[in-house]
């Protein structure tokens, strides 16, 4: 059998797995259907994921609660849309996105993570504030209007070449893009390095005293969380065609933290759920009401009540015992095979 | 022989208590050093100030003869000390071989931190060796927070081991342990003295007088006297401190 941790792992891809499956049948359920719109909303969902799974990366494995997680967000999408402007290159404005955030990673790191708890809330929360009201302000940013005109984009992927502006392309090279992200940041959970960040969450004081350094990792954490919703942050433009300063704004980094609770902190698959879930609750409870809001404030309210662990939480436990029954018995199949052999 | 730790006049107040008060003592490798005292003594704290958890207000600590008295708990571990704590300090939501492993995983050099997790390598051989050692093989997969009181202290060791110290300091290990696992634990420290020196703060004075091979008294903070056992319990004012206590 293996480590709880790993089990924990593999429970989240296969929640991955059935969320992948899902969103496949609703996209050749579109695709019949000649719909344009939800696949468009499903982009928009999974781009939020990104920002939600870098919410989780901080909370669910480093235990600090971003409440600015959306100021890498908005910086990604800010840089994509000033390169795209220029050079409508795909790769040109990833890479601009990642690299931008990579610094400003490491420049909010280096003073959010001086501090801890309730402290980190408010200093991440602050830093976003601050830079959203500069771009605000700033009028080679647009300022309050945001960037506009980012054109629609040819993407070079080797042998073939989609378009943007192709609903269904796009969506598909989103979740690409997401899966990618998952699979990144689920490995680096599961190596020695991934350890030590969840043993600082679970019991800070006494990492230092096994040798390891707590300064560094949660360094590191931190870093990569704000390069996940960099790099989500880059495709927005690409889906939407603008940016504006609202991406950076307390709603949107406050839309993620709901989204990883309503999903399940600590699953890194569960902010994607969460994101699917309020991004399409939002869209079909705004066409009846102009009121969604409170409809959506009183889901988060029973769902937290009724479902602390959020949705991956309601079905994990009894997955993870599965998983760990088959592992008993093909490790009991193995013994049995190579015992029969000697 | 040269000593593996000493202190010079260490030192710490709180407010207006000397918590530690001018502690000058060493230890000998290869030997156990216990630190006895009453409660409030002052022997955590002194275990907190060689270990870094503390920085001495005066004073020095010298680990293997190099200066170490500015070492943060990280730099003292790399330094090659390891403690454990009084009040169990453990990964409680870890499985014990979660545990274990974390621990162990500063034996393999830290180009390995981003690579997949070895079920071979010095790490695990580590680990599956603790496992033997400290009889763990039917709780391997039990989450930390669910093991009796005794099998969290056996651990507490265990952990500390992992690094391969050279000096191994425990506060307390039997505290709270049943008869049967005090025995135990008093055969396992004397056991280790072939690979760490061993400094030890212990309550039982049974186990003081049969694993000692050097006592040290404290009383307010303060080094009251610092022998064998045999010496040590024929001390006056040791006599009037703290077995008068009991
Ligand atoms: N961080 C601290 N702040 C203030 N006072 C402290 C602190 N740590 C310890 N003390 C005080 O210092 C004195 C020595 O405490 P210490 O824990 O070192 O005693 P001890 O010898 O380990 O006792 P015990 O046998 O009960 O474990 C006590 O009076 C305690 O209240
Ligand atoms: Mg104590």
């Amino acid at each position: 059998m293996r480590d709880r941790l790993d089990i924990s792992m593999r429970a989240n891809h296969v929640f991955f797995a059935v969320l992948m499956g899902i969103g496949l049948i609703c996209v050749a359920l579109a695709v019949a259907m000649n719909d344009t719109f939800y696949l468009r909303l499903g982009t928009e969902a999974l781009i939020l994921g990104g920002l939600a799974l870098s919410v989780d990366i901080l909370l669910g494995f480093g235990g600090l609660l971003s409440l600015g997680q959306a100021l890498y967000f908005g910086i990604g999408a800010y840089v994509s849309a000033l390169v795209l402007r220029e050079v409508p290159s795909f790769w040109l404005a990833m890479a601009a996105a990642t690299g931008v955030t990579l610094l400003a990673g490491i420049i909010g790191g280096l003073i959010a993570n001086r501090v801890r708890g309730v402290y980190f809330a408010l200093i991440t929360f602050g830093m976003a504030q601050v830079v959203a009201k500069v771009v605000y302000n700033t009028r080679e940013l647009g300022a309050s209007d945001g960037l506009i005109g980012v054109p629609v984009l040819e993407i070079p992927l080797g042998v073939i070449t989609v378009s943007a502006g192709d609903p269904l392309a796009f969506f598909l090279l989103t979740l690409s893009v997401l899966t990618i992200l998952y699979a990144a940041v689920a490995y680096l959970f599961t190596t020695p390095f991934g350890r030590v960040v969840i043993a600082l969450k679970a019991n800070e004081k006494r990492v230092p005293f096994l040798g390891y350094n707590t300064w560094g990792p949660r360094m590191v954490c931190y870093v990569v969380a704000a390069l996940v919703a960099g790099i989500t942050g880059a495709l927005y433009p690409m889906l939407r065609g603008f940016v504006s300063p609202e991406l950076m704004f307390f709603a949107s980094s406050g839309n993620a933290v709901i989204m990883v609770v309503l999903g399940g902190v600590g699953t890194l698959i569960g902010a994607l759920y969460g994101a699917v879930l309020l991004t399409f609750l939002k869209s079909v409870v705004g066409s009846y009401t102009e009121h969604h809001l409170i409809a959506i404030g009183v889901i988060f309210i029973f769902a937290i009540l009724f479902m602390p662990k959020g949705i991956i939480g309601v079905a994990k436990p009894s997955l993870e015992r599965r998983l760990i029954r088959f592992d008993e018995q093909t490790d009991a199949a193995r013994i049995k095979a190579t015992g029969e052999r000697a | 022989m040269k000593p593996i730790l000493h202190t010079e006049n260490l030192s710490i107040a709180f407010g207006g208590l000397k918590a530690v008060d001018a502690i000058s003592m060493s230890a000998t490798p290869h030997e156990i050093t216990t630190v006895i005292g009453p409660n409030g003594a002052g022997k955590t704290t002194l275990f907190n100030l060689i270990s870094g958890a503390l920085k001495p207000g005066s004073g020095k600590v010298y680990l293997d003869g190099k200066d170490v008295t500015r070492f943060g708990p990280a730099q003292l571990q790399h330094a090659g000390l390891a403690r454990s704590f009084q009040i169990t300090n453990l990964f409680f939501e870890m499985t014990v071989r979660e545990n274990l492993r974390l621990a162990s995983q500063i034996l393999e050099p830290i180009s390995h931190a981003v690579r997949p997790l070895r079920r071979t390598g010095r790490a695990a051989r580590k680990v599956d060796e603790l496992i033997e050692r400290f009889d763990f093989h039917d709780k391997v997969h039990e989450q930390v927070g669910y093991l009796s009181h005794g099998e969290q202290r056996r651990l507490e060791i265990a952990m500390c081991l992992a690094c391969e110290p050279k000096l191994l300091m425990l506060d307390e290990p039997t505290q709270g342990m049943s008869h049967a696992d005090t025995d135990e634990t008093e055969e396992l420290i004397k056991s280790l003295t072939q690979n760490v020196s061993i400094l030890l703060i212990e309550h039982d004075i049974g186990i003081v007088m049969s694993v000692s091979d050097h006592v040290i008294v404290m009383h307010q903070g303060q080094k009251i006297a610092d022998g064998t056992p045999a010496e040590v319990r024929a001390n006056p004012a040791v006599q009037a401190a703290y077995f008068g206590h009991g």
